[in-house]
């Protein structure tokens, strides 16, 4: 059959193999049944007496002889790449054979995946033979590279959105429709005119849009009219989205780029595309979907330094992980595991997990604290105030106030936790300025020392100054506090039968692993993640649980918290770079207006809140971006703007967002979403409902310079390159040729529209980006070239670059030519690229993660227990202030009252990922998410069942307030049901139901499509099982998005209340 | 609490040197037997602060027991097959039941659907909250004793001299007896199934050949050549072995947990690792002596 998916490549034959016939031309059913030795002795004798020799030979082979050398060993079969079957990144080794992907195993050069790693000056025959760790899912990349409901080319839809009606059509006719726009769709019936780029790029003239971005602002903030700007714009204001709210930008902003994963290298490309060339504001990546509040947190706390910190894994004794895990997923099962095994067995590390549900990780622990869902801020402070009553906390490190004192002390950082802060009505408001009390300046802050307020300031570096911890007075009629007072105050508000009421966590559970974490100095640590945040009160759970690490000071600690090891620049703009890829655009424009999903943006600062006021139509989110769940449905409302055309990229928002289901009808209806572009490997749960899907590259056939997280100590640097032969369509683009991909689009768009930035001289005169290594060898030349001056890889040796040739002669011309790679790279450094393409990027020795007692990479800053920013801002659905010091005021809808539980769906809902695979791309991997579990399953402890009256493996429907009915309608044809086999166990917290997050897919190749008028049947092993969305809460004011965080932007997977019925 | 641990002054030694002094130390076995095994034990009973004091310089860099038995192996490929005697060892407290050597060996052998070699064995033990996931890696246990060799009407799977249980497919003619001898299940058979053929196509993943037992097996689903229809079992991964690399599990393993070596050298780490007082082979009670040890 041919599959018409692939219409490259020549038709094959697919024959169903008859396992009934013997290879040998016996059938093996006869030959059992015909008495077995008796019957088939004729047979055996024969093959016995054929065979003996070969037999023979084989076993009295010596250690010389036997074996041939294994062609998957020779450095000629090697590639190195980066995986992306999860955001961990780790660097594989990619082995071929004859042109196919054979297997994929860890690169041994890489700190992420050998422990420790082989030097970075290792022969490549020596690493071909060391083979570094993989997880299951990353092996199984290979299956999602050669899926075999791959889209080779362009589909454009024949039927309405979500009919899995497609035709195929050449990339230029796509290129020419989504340009020019029109009747795109007549030949359906459908007379609507559909824009194209061409008219969403409006405003093209880049010094108006720099005069109008300035004016717009002020008209925003009120210190301009809007008569006077129109006075001064009245040329341009077609220009505008709306010409009343100039504020919101141009018409440029109607494009909006969502991508799920996209990361660096491909992220910057695609950002000089939107932003820079374009002129839009909205291009986005999927962050609140993952844990984007515990990164708000990071970034609050640290004051904006970092947005990501880690234990430092090898040196710790005791790691709580809080809501996450070593062995599942995280930053991640492959770089964690064996730093935490070899520690458990090896030096005696600790270890302890809060999860309700027994996670491999807890399977391992030495405790185990089984909390309540969404009761995550409620232990963090049952902990603090266990410390507080036994005063286990870092006492000396609190007390300094500013650097001096710090260094005095030899610690890299120090807190506010002792400075001032002004109470107003009851909230912490601001912190008391030196200058309130007419002892000091402005920018001078106050502590209390031995009773007495005293002005400091915290980077004085000569002057040490320590404050008192505990402080609760008036000052000159000024209330004040310090922020650990406030905490105090707190953990102290509850009981401990209150607490274990919360948390579902007693005394008995809790004391020893609050013991654990404050007995071992700096060397205790805990890492937080996804758990404690995807909730509404996320950024406040995740600040209180990094405030716990703050308590045991151990930030910048071997053994404590690390910011990692970092990397070197690929984006240049350092002392020592080749490159500094943001100056090499020749016409940069300055974009402006809101973000349609309004995130880094302050309400108050817009005209629609002079005009409106409290409370907004919408959540604005003044602190964080990449509000993933927010972008359709702000869309689709045209709050505060309409948009135009929908490019979503390497992302299923309908699969993988809380209450996804509620953006198929927004997604299906041209009225709201008036063009769709998909840019999709298969035809997905959300690129269904495309105008037109637009084939991607997978990982494994394509560029990128991906960073590392800060569980790696040491310095590294990755690359991704192309590493099996591309299955998209070979197409030409003013006569280069390349596979159709996201980066060939916006070549085509970009050269269409005659964008600067990109085509003849897009990086400046006499430079060139018309293909795609023209932007990704700039980059890895940079890392070749390092941050510092001179601080440059060796070159390749001949012996190297005839290797180099060798690994990639199978792939074709379009992706692999020496000459031209060679031409978009300075020629000093093209030996030094291909030292850094041999290796799979670049990566400092082992064992340089520390510097004596303190992590080498240091963080080394002011810590924020009470975060003024935050506390300045208000919500704009309430107009009340965030709090600016951790607390725990339970879960809520956006505008901050308390969430309604009426009882009748009693139990907790939870999701998981197995360690084999991903949330919403890892179907195709037969290997791994099918073969190892063929379906998932609806998770309950036995008692609950019991009681219920439900038996481990009755197919059972999940229901909710949202979904009480346990289905939900994908298009005119198909209504999915909620229903899969109970699981009952005793690793569940009683009271929670789990769903792991994988299955339950009704796209990516598990239903039948109709391409060119011939159908494509579906596998139907990719349907099994259930993916729990469609059950999740909905924000009960906004009612068309899922629950989020107001502060973190965090989708809440985990406070919907559910119920179990017989299915 | 308020203890600040001192700045140590060690001299600085480069990470080079320090993986030298650790690979010149392994291969005199000195001393090390401390980080396996026993060590967890002796270390409950010393005080924390005398841990610190112990624990700091054996870990930074740690020991990569990779490039350790890379070197055992090394020195193995040296002597006779019939001097060399493959055993594998499991940490079942460093598994952590990922399952990367499950689908590694699938990859490497590229295995297709129902043949497994290497299943992680999961149950639940105990009640809430006092309940845990128990994972166990199960390869073949190349037996001493195998109970599958003298079943094969066609002696087509038997002991290698260096331990190795290995089949020759070009023999073995399905009869599937073998299967219901292994105490173990560590056999499946090869019903020339795959993964995609009810997709749109069969992609070339699944039809290049294995190599195992240092041959190329190609996977025509028009030729129904061996393995399919044959028994299909774990083979530590010999065409890997014989190449000086070690098996796909072992260098996949998340957790560190499996081991690989020649047990009759004496200086290897499976040969340390064998005699820890946490060492347990499945079904001894049968008599097989399996080749794979357990810690537990």
């Amino acid at each position: 059959m041919k599959n018409p998916l692939n219409t490259k490549e020549k038709s094959e034959e697919r024959m169903s193999p008859s396992p009934k016939e013997s290879p040998k031309g016996l059938n093996r059913r006869e030959f059992l049944a015909s008495c077995a030795f008796v019957g088939g002795a004729g047979y055996l004798a024969l093959r016995s007496a054929q065979m003996l020799p070969e037999l023979s030979g084989l076993t009295v082979a010596g250690p010389d002889g036997a074996f041939p050398e294994y062609i998957l060993a020779k450095p000629e079969s090697v590639i190195y790449t980066t995986c992306l079957q999860c955001h961990v990144d780790c660097q594989v080794k990619a082995k071929h054979w004859d042109g196919v992907l054979a297997k994929l195993t860890g690169n041994p050069y890489s700190p992420q995946n050998y422990l420790p790693h082989l030097p970075y000056g290792t022969k490549l025959e020596t690493s071909a033979k060391a083979d570094g760790k993989l997880c299951a899912k990353g092996q199984a990349g290979i299956q999602t590279y050669a899926d075999p409901y791959r889209v080779r080319k362009v589909l454009k839809r024949a039927g309405p959105r979500g009919s899995n009606k497609w035709q195929s059509i050449s990339f230029d006719q796509f290129i020419k429709e989504v340009v020019e726009g029109g009747k795109l769709f007549k030949s359906l019936g459908d007379n609507r005119s559909y824009p194209g780029f061409a008219e969403v790029y409006a405003l093209r003239d880049r010094s108006v849009a720099k005069a109008m971005a300035a004016d717009a602002k002020k008209v925003g903030k009120g210190t301009l009219s809007l008569a006077e700007f129109k006075k001064r714009h009245a040329a341009h204001l077609d220009k505008l989205i709306d010409p009343d709210h100039p504020d919101l930008g141009p018409k440029n902003n109607g494009f909006v780029f969502q991508a799920g994963r996209i990361e660096h290298g491909r992220k910057e490309f695609l950002k000089r595309f939107v932003h820079d060339s374009f002129g839009s504001v909205n291009a986005y990546e999927h962050t609140t979907i993952c844990e984007q509040s515990h990164h708000i947190a990071f970034s609050e706390i640290t004051g904006h330094k970092t947005h990501h910190m880690k234990p430092d894994l090898l040196k710790t004794e005791f790691v709580l992980f809080w809501g996450t895990g070593a062995f599942s997923a995280n930053f991640g099962l492959t770089p964690m595991s064996e730093r935490v095994t070899t520690g458990t067995v090896e030096r005696g590390l600790k270890t302890a997990v809060v999860d309700p549900r027994m996670s491999n990780d807890a399977a391992k622990a030495d405790f185990w604290l089984p909390v309540k869902p969404g009761a995550d801020g409620a232990l963090a402070f049952a902990f603090m105030r266990w410390m507080f009553e036994h005063n286990r906390f870092d006492a000396k490190f609190l007390s300094n106030a500013n650097r001096a004192a710090a260094t005095a002390d030899r610690e890299p950082s120090y807190t506010n936790a002792t400075h001032l802060v002004v109470i107003e009505e009851g909230r912490p408001a601001r912190l008391l300025k030196a200058s309130d009390l007419g002892i000091g300046k402005d920018d001078q802050g106050v502590v209390m020392k031995n009773g007495k307020p005293l002005a400091f300031s915290a980077e004085d570096k000569s002057h040490p100054v320590e404050g008192d911890l505990f402080v609760d007075t008036t000052l000159k009629g000024i209330q004040v506090k310090t922020p650990l007072t406030i905490l105090r105050e707190e953990a102290m508000s509850r009981s401990w039968d209150e607490y274990e009421s919360i948390t579902g966590i007693s005394l008995n559970l809790l004391e020893p692993v609050v013991r654990e974490l404050t007995s071992h100095g700096k060397k205790a640590a805990i890492d937080m993640y996804r758990g404690p945040v995807q909730h509404t009160d996320g950024f406040y759970a995740g600040a209180s649980v990094i405030t716990l690490n703050v308590l045991i000071g151990n930030l910048d600690w071997a053994g404590g918290l690390s910011k990692g090891g970092g990397h070197w620049h690929e984006s240049g703009g350092k002392p020592g770079s080749a490159y500094n890829m943001s100056k090499l655009h020749p016409a940069k424009f300055a974009k402006f207006g809101p973000k349609i999903t309004r995130e880094k943006a302050r309400y108050e600062d817009f005209s629609l809140f002079r005009e409106k006021g409290y409370p907004a139509k919408r959540q604005w989110y003044p602190f964080t971006s990449n509000v993933y769940q927010e972008i359709i449905p702000s869309f689709a409302m045209g709050y505060p703007y309409p948009g135009k055309i929908l490019m979503t990229h390497k992302g299923t928002p309908v699969l993988a967002s809380p209450a996804g289901n509620k953006m198929i009808e927004m997604l299906r209806d041209p009225e709201r979403v008036p063009l769709f572009i998909a840019s999709d490997i298969v035809i997905g749960e959300t690129s269904m409902y495309a105008d037109y899907i637009l084939p991607d590259l997978s990982y494994l056939e394509r560029w990128g310079t991906p960073h590392v997280t800060p569980d790696v100590t040491t310095k590294t640097s990755k690359v991704r390159q192309p590493a099996a032969i591309p299955l998209t369509e070979e197409v030409e683009i003013d006569g280069e040729r390349m596979p159709i991909c996201l980066e060939t689009f916006v070549i085509a768009v970009a050269k269409k529209l005659n964008l600067p930035g990109f085509g003849k001289d897009g990086f400046g005169p006499g430079m060139h980006l018309d293909r795609m290594e023209d932007w990704y060898l700039k980059l890895i030349a940079n890392l070749a070239a390092g941050d510092k001056p001179g601080e440059v890889v060796p070159d390749a040796s001949e012996e190297e670059l005839r290797i180099f040739r060798a690994a990639r002669a199978f792939l074709p011309k379009s992706m692999f030519s020496e000459e031209r790679w060679k031409k978009a790279v300075k020629p000093e450094l093209w030996k030094k690229v291909v030292y850094v393409l041999n290796r799979g990027g670049r990566f400092v020795p082992a064992g340089g993660a520390h510097d004596g007692p303190y992590m080498k990479s240091k963080l080394g800053t002011m810590i924020h227990l009470f975060m003024e920013d935050v506390a300045a801002q208000k919500n704009s659905m309430s107009g009340e202030n965030f709090a600016g010091v951790p607390t725990f005021r339970g879960q809520f809808d956006t505008s901050g009252k308390p969430l309604d539980r009426d009882g009748k769906y009693p139990f907790a809902l939870i999701t998981y990922k197995e360690p084999f695979g991903g949330q919403s791309r890892t179907i195709s991997n037969y290997w791994a998410n099918i073969a190892l579990k063929n379906e998932n399953h609806i998770l309950m402890h036995k008692r609950d069942a019991a009681k219920l009256g439900l038996r481990n493996g009755q197919k059972v429907r999940l229901v909710s307030a949202l979904n009480p009915k346990g289905r939900f309608r994908i298009n005119e044809e198909r209504v999915l049901d909620l229903v899969a086999p109970l699981e009952t166990v005793e690793g569940i917290r009683p009271g929670t139901v789990g769903v792991s997050w994988h299955y339950g897919h009704w796209a990516y190749g598990s239903c039948d499509v109709e391409v060119d008028g011939q159908r494509v049947r579906g596998d139907k092993r990719r349907a099994a099982g259930l993916c729990p969305n469609a059950v999740m809460d909905v924000d009960p004011i906004v009612q068309d998005v899922c629950l989020t965080d107001p502060v973190g932007g965090s989708a809440v997977y985990f406070d919907t209340m559910v119920s179990v019925e017989p299915a | 609490m308020t203890n600040v641990p001192d700045v140590q002054s060690k001299a600085k030694a480069t990470p080079e040197d320090r993986r030298a002094f650790f690979k010149s130390a392994l291969a005199k076995a000195s001393g090390l037997a401390a980080l396996f095994g026993m060590s967890a034990k002796a270390k409950a009973e010393i005080p924390r602060s005398e841990v610190k004091e112990f624990l700091d310089p054996a870990v930074d860099p740690q020991v990569n027991h990779l490039d350790r038995m890379l070197e055992d192996l090394e020195r193995a490929l040296k002597k006779p097959m019939e001097q060399r005697k493959w055993v594998m060892v499991i940490d079942l407290k460093k598994c952590t039941g990922c399952k990367a050597c499950t689908v590694s060996c699938c990859s490497e052998n590229n295995l297709p659907p129902g043949v497994v070699y290497r299943p992680v064995v999961e149950e639940e033990v105990g009640t809430f909250p006092d309940v845990r996931k128990k994972f166990t890696p199960r390869p073949c246990m190349h037996c001493e004793n195998p109970p599958c060799t003298p079943v094969c009407p066609v002696k087509a799977t038997y002991k290698r001299p260096d331990g190795i249980v290995a089949i020759d497919y070009d023999v073995c003619i399905g009869c599937r007896y073998c299967l219901s001898a292994c105490p173990y299940n560590a056999r499946t058979a090869d019903f020339g199934e795959f993964y995609n053929q009810d997709a749109p196509e069969i992609m070339d993943y699944e039809k290049r050949p294995n190599f195992e037992y240092g041959r190329e097996w190609k996977r025509d689903p028009k030729d129904h050549g061996s393995p399919i229809g044959n028994a299909r079992k774990c083979h530590f991964c010999l065409h890997r072995v014989e190449n000086g690399m070690l098996p796909a599990c072992a260098t996949t393993c998340l957790g560190g947990a499996t081991y690989f070596g020649d047990y009759n050298d004496p200086t290897s780490l499976v040969h340390q690792l064998v005699g820890s007082s946490r060492m347990m082979r499945l079904k001894e009670e049968l008599g097989t002596e399996p080749k794979v040890y357990y810690l537990v």
